[in-house]
């Protein structure tokens, strides 16, 4: 069976006039399986938005192949536009002037609904993203995340296989956030595919089944969320809580230990460089009756500061 | 099928969004007064022969205008909007969307043919006499096929070319001129006779004008040559948005960054 979203040697440039041009996406291969919650990780810029839209079909790619359920995206274009849904973050991109219910009446044009289904399915869909009560009042006057609700229903009216999320919770409160992310996990169960672009390290651990991580348009590792600290090699960490900053200091000295790191008022972090020196560190710990310690591994965070956190603010 | 339902659909959205923001219904406003202006001329220059012309140019204006200016602002404003990149993503096409939009514009720009001989029996006393009623609501018809066809040519070179702003000012006077809306075809310099038949407008003028006096006398070449014209622009407008479409897919330039 043909993989959700299969892309081989994917790249992207954008050619600027007499300036050099830009390289988006670097010979990028990727696979997501069906059924999967995938996780798209980067900086800004880093090319997350243009493999969206390569695979959306709104962009064509420079060179290699990009294939969403066995169809070409850039020669089989109908097809793919007919399975997959594009969500993308934000407060535009709607008819702010019109009613939610009018906006999807619209959309569910677009993609070729009958009359009848379009309104039973945005009735539908407006009670699902609780939108219902809601329905005929103008978008102008909703918050940002009753509006990404909106886009969710919208890139679902057609019913697709794969819907690509780019990040769909960006700028909304934790409760309006964590709602979204439910509605995504039932949507899932449903069967679909979802690539979810996203910078919410949170978001990615709490939804996604495997993660790939590209910075400067280039794959930098991929694989299961739950095993995200081996993306840093044989790195272990022991996690501790004692309220007295010199036994940091100390612990810091030892030779298992490769730095340590203060997480929350009395809670730290210490890196070993294998299990062998945790079990050490571990012990060491317990003979100077800290409150707590616990064997850990790197968090998606972590892997993710660890691995394009030297950019700082530059694009 | 699904094509007339999106041009439908479009039509529907672009009434939704004239009831909240009917801003290009201006020209319902300047049509009065261009009608005063130009019954004024014929009646200080005591020229009741020409009273007709003078009461139909301002609604052949009142449809270039919305129609014109419409069209070039629906692509970018979606664009800027957001929009287009979600437009683009689904399976209809662009370009019968920008048709059903201006289709239902230019319908609103219509309603300055009324206004026109409004102004003309209650503030000239001059009642304009249609001679053959159903000839005009030929010649209205397709006038609106038309200019709704060549709109959506306008639509797609505007939004290709880089100065918009510039290019959309100036297919004003010039398209009155050609399209014998001021004055008739037949009293421009001969040279130009060939450009001027080129456009919709100077058929849809004499279709018009003879529908008034009651000249019904070779309408149907008149009422071919307006519709023959709208289509051939309205092909040509879809083609050139498809063109448009696949252009900013391969230059990346569909939505904002």
């Amino acid at each position: 069976m043909e993989p959700a979203v299969h892309t081989s040697g994917l790249g992207r440039v954008y050619k600027r006039g007499r300036k050099d041009p830009v390289v988006a996406l670097d010979d990028l291969t990727l696979t997501i399986e069906r059924n999967e919650i995938h996780g798209l990780l980067g900086p800004n810029g880093a090319g997350k938005t243009t493999l969206v839209k390569i695979l959306s079909t709104v962009l064509l790619p420079s060179e290699g192949s990009a294939r969403v359920l066995g169809h070409d995206v850039a020669a089989e274009t109908r097809a793919v536009r007919s399975l997959v849904g594009l969500v993308l973050g934000g407060d535009r991109g709607l008819y702010d002037r019109l009613s939610a219910r009018r906006n999807l009446l619209f959309w569910g044009a677009l993609y070729k609904l009958d009359a009848r289904t379009t309104r039973d399915r945005a009735d539908a869909l407006l009670e699902r993203v609780g939108l219902a009560e809601r329905a005929d009042d103008r978008v102008e006057r909703f918050s940002r995340g009753m509006r990404q609700r909106l886009h969710l229903a919208r890139g679902l009216l057609h019913e697709p296989r794969v819907l690509f999320l780019d990040e769909p919770t960006s700028g909304l409160d934790p409760v309006a956030a964590g709602a979204f992310r439910r509605l995504v996990l039932d949507l899932r169960a449903e069967g679909r595919t979802f690539l979810l672009a996203t910078h919410d390290m949170d978001e990615a651990t709490a939804l996604c089944d495997r993660v790939t991580l590209i910075d400067r348009g280039r794959m930098l590792l991929t694989g299961d969320t739950g095993q995200a600290g081996r993306f840093l090699g044989d790195r272990e960490c022991v996690d501790f809580t004692h309220p007295d900053p010199a036994l940091a200091d100390a612990l810091a000295l030892l030779p298992d230990v490769t730095d340590v790191e203060r997480q929350d008022g009395t809670a730290w972090r210490a890196h070993t460089p294998d299990r062998g020196a945790t079990r050490r560190v571990l012990g060491w710990l317990l003979d100077r009756d800290v409150l707590t310690a616990r064997r850990g591994e790197p968090t998606l965070e972590e892997v993710y500061l660890r691995t394009v956190g030297d950019r700082g603010m530059r694009v | 099928m699904s094509t007339v339902r999106v041009m439908w659909q479009a039509v529907l959205l672009q009434l939704a969004l004239s009831r909240r923001n009917p801003e290009h219904a201006l020209i319902l406003l300047i049509a009065p007064m261009q009608t005063t202006t130009m019954l004024a001329l014929t009646v200080t220059a005591h020229r009741p022969d020409v009273v007709a012309n003078a009461v139909l140019a301002p609604g052949l204006i009142g449809l270039w205008v919305a129609a014109l200016d419409y069209a070039g602002r629906i692509v970018p404003e979606d664009r800027w909007a957001g929009r287009l990149t979600s437009m683009i993503a689904a399976p209809a096409a662009l370009g019968p969307v920008v048709a059903g939009r201006v289709a239902m514009v230019v319908l609103v720009g219509a309603a300055a043919f009324a206004e026109s001989w409004t102004v003309a029996a209650l503030g000239f006393g001059r009642v304009v006499t249609v001679a053959d009623p159903a000839l005009f609501v030929v010649a209205v018809a397709v006038t609106c096929f038309a200019t709704v066809g060549t709109a959506t040519l306008l639509s797609a070179v505007l939004v290709v070319s880089r100065a918009r702003d510039v290019l959309q000012n100036s297919l004003g006077y010039p398209f009155y001129i050609l399209g014998g809306i001021l004055v008739p075809v037949a009293a421009l310099p001969g040279w130009l006779h060939p450009f001027s038949r080129v456009v919709f407008l100077s058929w849809s003028a004499e279709l018009l004008r003879d529908a008034v006096h009651g000249d019904a006398h070779g309408w149907p070449g008149s009422a071919g040559a307006v519709l023959g014209l709208g289509a051939a622009s309205m092909a040509a407008g879809l083609w050139l948005t498809r063109h448009y479409v696949n252009r900013s897919r391969r230059e990346g330039t569909v939505g904002f960054a």
